[in-house]
């Protein structure tokens, strides 16, 4: 009885205090994802809608954020910027983990001569300053959102496939690898069913750190020119564009600086939100 | 025929330090229902000679001799012949049910995946089939649902999800590797009297791997003890701990509780379990004579130059070794 009351008393601390990230990161991410849906089918002025008259005006109800040097309505922009972000992103993510997690499983599973190459292939790819290599890639394939995915994506697969690899690593030595064989079971079935549901948890988390450093890099991308082109609006771009104007118009560096921030500062703490919650050793401690 | 037929097994494993010698010579035999208990200290080889049976040998090994199951040489036969023999006809119980569970997958599906993909039962049928070896190894329904995670289990009930994955298809024989080891002693006893009742219920071989003479005792025919990877003293078990001829076999039982409470008798105070002086050798340094020279308090000149050959001590009880202890074990 005074056990469960105990319990109790844990379980409560954890949502409001332990787990708090989780739900500040969580809805953060949320209204992100939120507001890029809803540039799908609404913004409040089209975005590409230049309005020279009404140029630079500060933010008022018309024009929540004001206007840019084209009389664009900044809002609008923030809200396809965010959709863009997370298009990027999102794909980057699938490009490392669709390749990288294969890639982590088969060196584990082989090791021997496999691993090696698997990983020095990695230790090549991650030798590289991963924004300085992506400016190269669009450089040689030309700038735009489609270079700028793939260019972020090579990046993570490295990520993806040294921490799959770490994390499995271990887990064949189990024996209930050695069970999964004796039930006959090949590599690729032990691989698949047993060990990827095990370190799921430490790939999902990951993958929300990606996500944020996909939208800093995208942002970086296209801060450079490198990444969406006009007049597709990107935070980054927007950026860049509120340089020439930063005495005149400050807000307009502030406000898409703020959504980069708010992105990537809210899925940083749902990753960590995240491990902490899937993590059953840090979730003992305390 | 024996069912299953050890014939000169050795095996060795290269290493960076050298090649490691893990077996040497191991020769016995399986009979259909029988029950063979392998006893040893850890690293001397009773685990790897049981991987062996199964063909699960680690891709460096090089084997010579012969494992014949059912007239199948094992050591040459290929993976997937094996795959049909390993979990279907011989099963393995093993040492840890920590780990040989998958803590993200229900125990239903991991009884159920030997029976998918040996017996190719639909997951329908082999959902059925798990619920009833459930059943059989003492976790019923309602309390013990196949949709259960390993986590919500104690330890002893985990070993009985292990033993229901080892009897899931109906195996001609089932190897406990140290199935009691990782558990309280309470739960010990319940555990070995599950596999003692599955075993004569199924009429399936046993083979009992473990460094407690109390558990061959009580579980097994016979018994072979393995010292250094080589096969020390093998007979009948009651002939065995009659007359125990392997000073290793002594020391063995010299330094198990059992043995403390019987000699503690009636003779005031506490006895010291009288633990064996000295190592196993490194399996990549064996000695040139016999292996356990060393920690023998009756070895000569001669135990130092030859490996002793197994002698006849009792009917169908011999020992490997030039100066066998020849008198009865005092009780």
């Amino acid at each position: 009885m005074s056990l469960d009351i105990l319990r109790e008393g844990r379980a409560k601390r954890r949502i409001g205090g332990r787990n708090r990230n989780l739900w500040i990161g969580g809805a953060v991410t949320l209204v992100l994802v939120l507001t890029a849906l809803i540039s799908l089918v609404w913004t409040p002025y089209p975005v590409a809608g230049i309005d020279i008259p009404g140029k630079l005006a500060t933010p008022s109800w018309a024009h929540l954020f004001g206007t840019d040097h084209f009389g664009r309505d900044v809002f609008s922009m923030i809200m396809v910027g965010a959709r863009n972000s997370i298009v990027v992103a999102f794909v980057a993510v699938g490009i490392g983990a669709g390749f990288g997690i294969p890639l982590g499983l088969l060196a584990a599973a082989r090791r021997g001569w496999v691993d090696e190459t698997v990983m020095r292939f990695n230790d090549f790819a991650f030798a590289f300053p991963a924004l300085l290599s992506a400016v190269m890639i669009t450089a040689i394939a030309g700038p735009g959102a489609v270079n700028a995915i793939i260019a972020i994506g090579i990046f993570n697969v490295p990520v993806f496939a040294r921490l799959a690899r770490g994390a499995s690593m271990s887990l064949w030595k189990r024996e209930y690898v050695l069970a999964a064989r004796v039930a006959a079971k090949g590599d690729v079935a032990i691989a698949i069913e047993h060990i990827l549901p095990n370190i799921a948890g430490v790939l999902i988390v990951q993958a929300t750190i990606q996500f944020a450093l996909g939208i800093l890099a995208e942002a970086g991308l296209s801060y450079l020119g490198l990444g969406a082109q006009p007049p597709q609006p990107s935070w980054g771009k927007m950026l860049n564009d509120a340089q020439t104007y930063i005495y005149l118009a400050p807000r307009l560096a502030i406000f898409p600086g703020m959504a980069i921030t708010l992105a990537v500062l809210g899925l940083n703490l749902l990753g960590d939100g995240l491990r902490d919650l899937l993590d059953p050793r840090l979730r003992r401690e305390r | 025929m024996p069912l299953l037929d050890i014939a000169d097994l050795t095996l060795r494993i290269p290493t960076v330090e050298g090649t490691a010698e893990i077996l040497n010579d191991v020769s016995f035999t399986l009979e259909r229902g029988e029950s063979i208990g392998l006893v040893g200290e850890s690293g001397c080889g009773k685990s790897m000679t049981a991987l062996a049976a199964m063909g699960l040998l680690p891709e460096s090994a090089q084997t010579h001799g012969a494992i014949r199951f059912d007239g199948q040489d094992i050591l040459r036969t290929d993976e997937a012949s094996l795959c049909a023999i390993r979990g279907r006809r011989i099963a393995m119980i093993f040492q840890e049910p920590m780990t040989a569970l998958n803590p993200v997958m229900c125990i239903g599906a991991q009884i159920a995946e030997g029976l998918r993909l040996h017996l190719r039962l639909g997951p329908g049928e082999a959902e059925n089939r798990a619920r009833r070896l459930l059943d059989r190894v003492g976790l019923p329904a309602p309390r013990f649902s196949p949709q259960l995670y390993p986590h919500q289990l104690s330890g002893g009930q985990r070993q009985r999800v292990v033993i229901a994955m080892a009897l899931a298809c109906d195996p001609d024989i089932l190897i406990a590797d140290e199935p009691t080891t990782a558990l309280d002693v309470t739960i010990q006893a319940q555990i070995l009297d599950l596999i003692a009742s599955v075993t004569a219920e199924t009429g399936m071989a046993l083979i009992m791997i473990t460094h407690d003479l109390g558990i061959v005792a009580e579980t097994t025919e016979r018994m072979l003890v393995m010292y250094a990877g080589r096969i020390v003293e093998q007979g009948p078990t009651a002939e065995v701990f009659a007359r125990m001829a392997h000073p290793y076999t002594r020391g063995l039982f010299a330094a198990s509780p059992h043995a403390a409470v019987v000699s503690v008798g009636s003779t005031e105070g506490r006895v010291r379990l009288a633990a064996i002086p000295g190592q196993v050798p490194d399996p990549v340094r064996r000695p040139a004579g016999c292996a356990f020279a060393d920690r023998c308090a009756r070895q000569t000149e001669a135990c130092r130059t030859e490996v002793p050959a197994a002698m006849t001590v009792g009917p169908e009880h011999t020992a490997a070794c030039i100066h066998p202890v020849l008198n009865e074990v005092p009780a």
